[in-house]
């Protein structure tokens, strides 16, 4: 059986790295307004749109970078950790690696559509942002769980 | 799909480990084909197959109902 192509095992701990880093910056940023001035950065932006000001494509602009960090962090470190060899990868590590892929897609959209029909206003936009993120978050908690609850189910020999 | 992996180990005096490691798979892979949760591919089932010295119809066989 043909594995799935993935990278060595190597980047689930770079991943969780970039995990734990986003959620340390998130934190201070969130608990201390930190938004350091040494992040803005003249950055050449596809497209533009900010409040009160014209929409503009393909220009330099002022972009403070920790808002870039934040989202890609950890989706970054998301895929290292979900696409990640396991020490030992096989034909069962596979198929409990695609069918959390599975659920957590089905699981994910399901969520969007209820939250779709619940929730209205400025509060949809958080969840819209969440969203980004909850495919991989939802992926990685089922796939880390079954294999927790195959190697529980290990007896010692 | 039922299998006798479990009985043909004890046969061979081997653990779930050495199996693993002989055919090239993780331990969990070979609880979860003892246990019936997952049904090998083709290729592993004849590197069982091999190991044991014996046919795959022998390892594996079709439940009534399948």
């Amino acid at each position: 059986m043909d594995l799935i192509v993935l990278l060595p095992n190597g980047f689930k701990k770079m991943g969780w790295v970039l995990i734990g880093l986003r959620i340390f910056l998130w934190s201070i940023h969130l608990f201390f307004d930190w938004e350091p001035e040494w992040l803005v950065v003249n950055y050449f932006t596809v497209f533009n749109s900010q409040f009160f000001s014209d929409t503009t494509w393909f220009e330099f602009s002022k972009q403070n970078m920790l808002y870039t960090i934040l989202t890609i962090f950890p989706i970054v470190g998301g895929l290292f950790v979900g696409f990640s060899k396991e020490k030992i990868e096989d034909e069962f590590i596979n198929k409990l690696r695609l069918s959390s892929l599975l659920w957590a897609v089905l699981i994910n959209y399901l969520l969007l559509l209820l939250v779709s029909l619940t929730i209205f206003g400025a509060a949809f936009f958080n969840v819209l942002t969440i969203h980004m993120f909850s495919v991989l978050i939802i992926f990685i908690t089922r796939f880390n769980f079954l294999l927790w609850k195959n190697r529980k189910e290990m007896t010692h020999e | 799909m039922n299998n006798s992996i479990k009985m043909h180990r004890a046969q061979k005096g081997v653990t779930q480990q050495v199996l693993a490691e002989v055919i090239g798979v993780s331990r969990q892979s070979i609880v979860a084909i003892e246990q019936g949760k997952y049904v090998p591919s083709t290729v592993l089932a004849l590197k069982m197959a091999r190991y044991f010295e014996t046919q795959i119809e022998k390892l594996f066989e079709l439940e009534v109902d399948e």
